[in-house]
């Protein structure tokens, strides 16, 4: 019964939040504060249908009233800037994660490649790969680079240590036991040393899978004209729109798509993860 | 053998500085000083300053106090939020690794917000707390709190049942085992939650700061940077931020071994 129970406590506790938030922010009544319900399904609705553009015929700017008028007379909406995202968030995984994963093989491996590198990857792990944006968009120009090269980085750099500790610490008794046995060379790694680090390296996966979406959203809301960060702030934050006061119901809006989609893609890390580790349990 | 760790690692570090040496001066030469900005060309940029002008550079802000200022602000700012947000995060993570009752409660809400950006919050603290120190603070504080509340749930219940069966068995009440017991064995993993969260902490305030951003601030003294731009102030800004994060990375580190003393350690 204590499955029931639990399912049960989990419905309560998502009842008592819900009309504790309706509750007070009926109470607060300051919808430019603590969007009522209604309120953020409203803003939900607007975000999922394309908007209209502004009518061509003003003369003059077009200065639109709130936060979701602004961002439906850009075009934007909730699906299409989750897809940019997530799309964002993949690649970083796909190409951060075998960078990172091969950095930790050979620190791991190699006891000599170890004492080379590991203080390098310590200055270079502790730049915040945000830091980096202007300076890449010097290099390379306003582009999709300066968005995809700080994910890519802080990816590769969170799968470095997991991988390592697998290699070093989690392989290595297996290391010694396949050696004593004869084995060696591409047996060795393919056999022993990847299989057995396996676990870790999954494990890390996950805190890879957070770091790409802080890393995403930060950088579209720092500079990027699509994607969940420039929903959630209504364009880039140096695009000196840096006083626009965000509609709180928008906000609540993001959040929720953010955390649906970061909760499916951790779901889908630890089926991968499962999958792949069914040898060790 | 340290001596060989300690001389490889020189090596490479040496090798690494005299090789950005060599490819700045290169550089000078070859790379463009003009460079697209978004909307205008700006001149005399240097992409990869040379080790005179990054010198010339750090002398200025140091000179002019800007940087020791910048350091003690966003410093301060980090710091109190991950004091906050740590304390905040271990609390309800013992809560929720230790009682059943705590967990069922909280667990929707954990599972699903435990991989949203704590960045995507900021505006709305701003509309909730202002532009001031408390967003920016608040902000640190439930990035960090998010982290080591995992950390400090997944500690409790990796507690093996042994441990609390054979304390209990001794006699030991409940707060007894919860202060012997559970606290020793869950805080490797706590603590290296609070590393993780540390570093999170430097990538949150540097935009953070870009909120009512004003001078003394590593994250405005950065985005000033790459607004002129200004390349040896934009990297004295990343290698300084780079700095601060691993003095606390390595603060986190002494505390942790101090405090896991008791461990067995195996080489």
């Amino acid at each position: 019964m204590s499955h029931l129970r639990r399912s049960l406590l989990w419905l309560v506790s998502l009842a008592v939040l819900i009309a504790t938030y309706t509750l007070v922010a009926s109470r607060v009544s300051r919808p430019d504060v603590l969007p009522p319900a209604p309120d953020i399904a409203e803003a939900f609705g607007a975000l999922l249908s394309r908007g209209v553009a502004p009518p061509a015929t003003e003369g003059h700017l077009h200065h639109p009233g709130g936060h979701v008028d602004t961002l439906r007379h850009q075009g934007v909406t909730l699906q299409a800037s989750l897809a940019v995202s997530i799309a964002r968030v993949l690649f970083g995984l796909a190409v951060g994660l075998p960078l990172g994963i091969l950095m930790g093989l050979l620190m791991g491996w190699s006891r000599r490649a170890d004492d080379c590198l590991h203080p390098i990857y310590i200055l270079v792990r502790s730049v915040p790969p945000l830091a980096l944006i202007t300076y890449i968009m010097l290099w390379l120009g306003h582009s999709e680079a300066h968005r995809l090269i700080p994910i890519v980085y802080a990816v590769a750099v969170t799968a470095v240590i997991p991988t390592y500790h697998g290699v070093r610490d989690v392989a290595g008794k297996y290391v010694v036991a396949a050696r004593s046995l004869g084995a060696s060379g591409r047996l060795l790694l393919g056999r022993v040393v990847l299989p057995a680090s396996g676990p870790a390296v999954l494990g890390g996966l996950r805190y890879s899978v957070a770091i790409a979406w802080m890393t995403a959203v930060g950088a579209e809301m720092l500079m990027a004209d699509n994607g969940m960060g420039n929903l959630l702030v209504g364009g880039g934050m140096w695009a000196s729109r840096l006083q626009t006061r965000s509609d709180p119901a928008v906000i609540m809006v993001g959040i929720l798509a953010l955390a649906a989609a970061g909760w499916a893609m951790d779901a889908a890390a630890r089926a991968l993860t499962a999958r792949l580790t069914r040898w060790a349990s | 053998m340290p001596s060989v760790r300690v001389r490889r690692a020189a090596v490479s570090l040496l090798a690494l500085a005299v090789l950005y040496g060599i490819a700045a001066e290169i550089g000078r030469g070859l790379l463009p000083d003009r460079v697209w900005m978004g909307a205008h060309y700006v001149e005399n940029v240097q992409l990869l300053p040379t080790w005179r002008s990054l010198y010339e550079e750090g002398e200025f802000l140091l000179e002019s106090k800007i940087l020791v200022s910048s350091i003690a602000v966003s410093t301060r700012r980090v710091s109190i939020g991950l004091v906050l947000g740590s304390l905040a995060g271990i609390l309800l993570g013992l809560l929720t690794g230790g009682v059943t009752r705590v967990e069922s409660l909280a667990d929707p809400w954990v599972t699903f917000f435990r991989f949203t950006p704590a960045l995507a919050l900021l505006p709305l603290y701003v509309v909730w707390f202002g532009y001031g120190e408390t967003s920016k603070v608040l902000l640190i504080a439930t990035s960090v709190a998010v982290i080591t509340l995992l950390g400090a749930h997944q500690g409790v219940r990796g507690v093996p049942r042994v441990y609390l069966d054979a304390a209990a068995s001794l006699g030991a009440g409940r707060w007894l085992r919860f202060t012997k017991v559970v606290l020793p064995a869950a805080f490797p993993s706590i603590f290296a939650s609070v590393r993780i969260a540390a570093a999170l902490a430097w990538v949150t305030i540097v935009v953070a700061e870009l909120i009512d951003a004003r001078m003394p601030s590593l994250g405005y003294l950065l985005a000033l940077a790459g607004a002129y731009p200004r390349v040896p102030q934009m990297l004295i800004g990343i290698a300084t931020v780079g700095a601060l994060v691993l003095v606390f990375d390595l603060t986190a580190l002494l505390l942790h071994a101090r405090a896991t003393r008791w461990m067995q350690r195996t080489a």
